[in-house]
């Protein structure tokens, strides 16, 4: 019997060796709101930059699903991953997690909503009876943040538009609407600037009919037992990105920042809130 | 044209189209289905740019071997998850084919703990296939990760269950007489099997095996929709970005795939015939296992078999919610479902026999050509790639689950329509013809009666099929029970999935035991 007990006890051991074994490499991965080639493209200088500033090797997880993300940084498969606010909320209620730092953009980050010009509307009222399209189902400034305003102005997306569209991802809405598949939309001003900035959108095809007020999204967030040592790496890694140097000017312009700061739990408290009013959360 | 001095029944034949119209009619306002949507300008601009987007396909080096990559991936899944359910279903065949059952062969008594554990095992087996195979990844995508494993373990789940049921129907279908001289001597339930039944039923398990296996192609080349990996990853991609150029090579690769397969099992089919052919096809089946083994495991996380989180996950689940608010909207998913597959099922019936009589060579070489072309590629795509691309055409919804279901069994249905039209005996339309009757009327009364009913018959068949695809489809966006059960999964309200799965479940049931009693009923 006793033998039994210290083959059992030793192969646990092994099997929780697997996962609590010094950390020799960095798991990270990020929710899909944009589109896997353009993900891996931005996230490959700040791997790098992280593996020189941790001394780990760091390897980026490319997952296409955002609850996927959420599973496998709560049961330890990912180390990190670039969460939005409601998907932190969603990990935070499923597990052990930390937020460590956002970008400064994202303490007063805002969605804008779309209209074809084909649809002729200038504000959402003229959207009634359209097509409508969000982001992913999971998305805070993508889904659950406009929905969330669009219930304060008094609109059911459900009974208001004709039908309600889940697109998966912010470009994907901005080439809906500009196809015609879909009347209006709503999407992460952040991915609305780059698109127009780097002329992907035909400004003659879609418009801006409106922003949302301001809230927290997106931050990097890892699992809560990682090596406490480590995570003071990372997060002083990310703090000290500075857009004076060349290289991590590259860095930061990649991921849209101006620069990152520090970030806590409460600063989610809203999100929280409004996932429960819009009914996202139970 | 049709002229109605010279159909007789015509009076007749405008009635019951119209009733059939009238009985549709609930079902068109049910999916919102508008088949005039498709003919306005505004849906041919969108679906014009969008095919004229089409072309050239894209062939970047890069993307060319992101493919290929995927396309092997895609392969190796369906081999391995099909391994997989070879090694559920041959145990659980052995253990509950009553072929092999010593009361049927011996005079010996039935022991009741052994007739329990097999009804529960048998009643495992339906569970694990009753489930659809993209439910099933969708599920362990979000149990065990992204990447490939989840479509092994969906594949090897689903097909496991419905392996384990035919492989013991099969047993059961060879004669007894050589299990029954073994029983007789004393040779236990394995010695019986393994001497007797399995050297007998081997083609048949093999052929069926391999046809299994080229359905776990299929199934394997969508799963990347839901996030497990393969060629239909990139396309959900592509769809999403509507990079047309994208998805033109992906189809084309992925009817290539089609083709390749079928070959493969035609190959084996033959190869089985000989002895050094069966030895082949052992030596090559072990080699696809291990090499897709290898292929796919440096995919996989360390920790990939890590069963306690699994459990963590499936405990989630219950108890399954059963507020009414949910109940309601479980109940118009379900019918929404049933009126996807039903209108889908009819306009595919018009679709089917409209192609399957230029198929079937009545309007010479060149159109049976392109007709049967065109059915070939319609039966090709999978439904949920049409379902996923319908959804451009017509929006999100379930009209885009009718347009995919209609687009898919058209293909389905013309092909059997033609081959039954090519065997029907010529000879009356003939005598018609000679005394003087319209080519209409001729066919009418000549072939139409002699095929009729078997086209009814296949119809009533693909329309079973199409309710537990449709039960699916929502999963792209193409309305009916699984648009509720992906947005579910997607806010981890778990045991709302586990009372959708379940209604599913209940769905896929219902109408298997209603067509099991209404062919019994015809038959006796």
């Amino acid at each position: 019997m006793t033998r039994l007990t210290t083959t059992l006890a030793s192969a646990a051991l092994l099997l929780s060796a697997g996962t609590a074994f010094a950390q020799d490499v960095l798991r990270v991965s990020a929710i899909p709101d944009e589109a896997p080639t353009e993900l891996a493209r931005k996230f490959a200088p700040l791997g790098a930059y992280l593996e020189k500033e941790t001394g780990i090797k760091v390897q980026f997880v490319p997952v296409t699903d955002y609850a996927g993300v959420v599973t496998a940084l709560t049961s330890d498969k990912l180390d990190m991953a670039w969460l939005g606010g409601f998907t932190y909320v969603q990990a935070a209620q499923r597990g052990k997690v930390i937020p460590l730092v956002q970008r400064e953009e994202d303490t007063k980050f805002t969605s804008k909503f779309i209209a074809s010009t084909a649809s002729g509307a200038n504000s959402l009222k003229d959207l009634k009876g359209k097509s409508f399209a969000f982001g992913s189902a999971s998305s805070t400034s993508g889904h659950l943040m406009p929905r969330f305003f669009l219930q304060k102005e008094g609109i059911k997306p459900e009974t208001f538009f004709k039908n309600v569209a889940y697109s998966g991802a912010h470009d994907a809405t901005v080439a809906w609407v500009a196809s015609g598949k879909v009347d209006g939309g709503a999407l992460n001003s952040s991915v609305w600037d780059k698109l127009v900035e780097g002329h992907k959108v035909d400004l003659t095809k879609v418009k801006v009919i409106g922003t949302t007020p301001p809230f927290y999204d997106y931050n990097w967030t890892v699992r809560g037992n990682l090596d406490p040592a480590l995570v003071k790496k990372i997060t002083a890694a990310f703090l000290k990105l500075d857009p004076k140097n060349p290289e991590q000017k590259n860095i930061l312009e990649l991921q849209r920042a101006t620069r990152f700061v520090p970030t806590k739990p409460d600063n989610y408290r809203g999100i929280e809130s409004a996932a429960r009013e819009a009914g996202l959360l139970k | 044209m049709l002229n109605p001095a010279r159909d007789p029944a015509f009076g007749q034949r405008l009635v019951g189209t119209l009733l059939l119209l009238a009985l549709l009619a609930p079902t068109f306002v049910l999916t919102g289905f508008n088949p005039f949507v498709l003919f306005h300008q505004d849906t041919w601009q969108v679906w014009l740019g969008f095919v004229a987007g089409f072309l050239p396909p894209a062939h970047g080096t890069d993307f060319l071997g992101e493919v290929l990559r995927e396309t092997v991936t895609t392969l190796a899944s369906a081999t391995l998850g099909l391994a997989l359910a070879v090694a559920i279903g041959l145990p659980a065949a052995l253990a509950t084919s009553r072929a092999l059952d010593a009361a049927r062969l011996t005079a010996e008594p039935p022991s009741r703990l052994a007739e329990t554990a097999k009804s529960l095992l048998r009643g495992l087996l339906v569970a694990l296939r009753g489930v659809p195979e993209i439910v099933w990844a969708l599920l362990f995508v979000r149990a065990v990760g992204l990447g490939s494993l989840p479509a092994v373990l969906a594949i090897g789940i689903a097909y496991g269950g419905m392996l384990g049921k035919v492989y013991a129907e099969i047993l059961e279908s060879q004669p007894a007489e050589p299990a029954r001289a073994l029983a007789a001597s004393g040779a236990g339930r394995l010695a019986r099997f393994a001497w007797a039944a399995l050297p007998q039923a081997l083609p048949e398990l093999v052929s069926y095996s391999v046809y299994r296996w080229e359905c776990a192609i299929r199934a394997s080349a969508v799963m990347g929709f839901v996030g497990a990996g393969g060629v239909g990853q990139l396309i959900d991609t592509s769809l999403k970005m509507l990079n047309g150029g994208e998805v033109s090579t992906l189809l084309l690769v992925f009817l290539l795939l089609v083709m390749l397969t079928e070959a493969i099992s035609q190959l084996c089919r033959h190869a089985l015939d000989s002895r050094a052919g069966t030895t082949g096809i052992a030596v090559a089946t072990l080699a696809a296992v291990l090499g897709s083994w290898w292929w796919l495991r440096q995919g996989w996380p360390n920790d990939a078999f890590d069963f306690a989180s699994l459990g963590h996950f499936a405990v989630e689940f219950f108890p399954p919610a059963h507020d009414a608010a949910l109940l309601t909207s479980a109940a118009h998913g379900i019918l929404e479902t049933l009126a996807m597959s039903l209108l889908g099922s009819a306009l595919a019936f018009v679709g089917g026999a409209l192609l399957a009589v230029p198929a079937a060579g009545r309007f010479g070489a060149t159109l049976k050509a392109l007709s049967r072309l065109l059915l070939n590629l319609l039966r090709g795509v999978p439904d949920l790639m049409w379902a996923a691309l319908a959804v451009l055409a017509v929006g999100l919804g379930p009209a885009a689950g009718v347009l995919a279901l209609t687009l898919h069994t058209s293909g389905v249905l013309g092909r059997l329509f033609a081959e039954t039209l090519e065997n029907a005996a010529p000879e009356p339309e003939r005598a018609l013809l000679a005394a003087g009757a319209g080519h209409f009327a001729a066919f009418a009364y000549g072939q139409l009666p002699q095929v009729l009913a078997q086209w009814v018959a296949y119809t009533l068949y693909r329309w079973e099929n199409n309710i537990r695809i449709a039960t699916v489809l929502g999963i792209v966006g193409a309305g009916g029970i699984g648009t509720q059960l992906y947005l579910a999964l997607s806010l981890f309200q778990q045991t709302t999935a586990a009372t959708l799965i379940i209604a599913m479940l209940l769905l896929s049931w219902a109408v298997e035991a209603l067509s099991r009693a209404l062919r019994r009923r015809m038959e006796s």
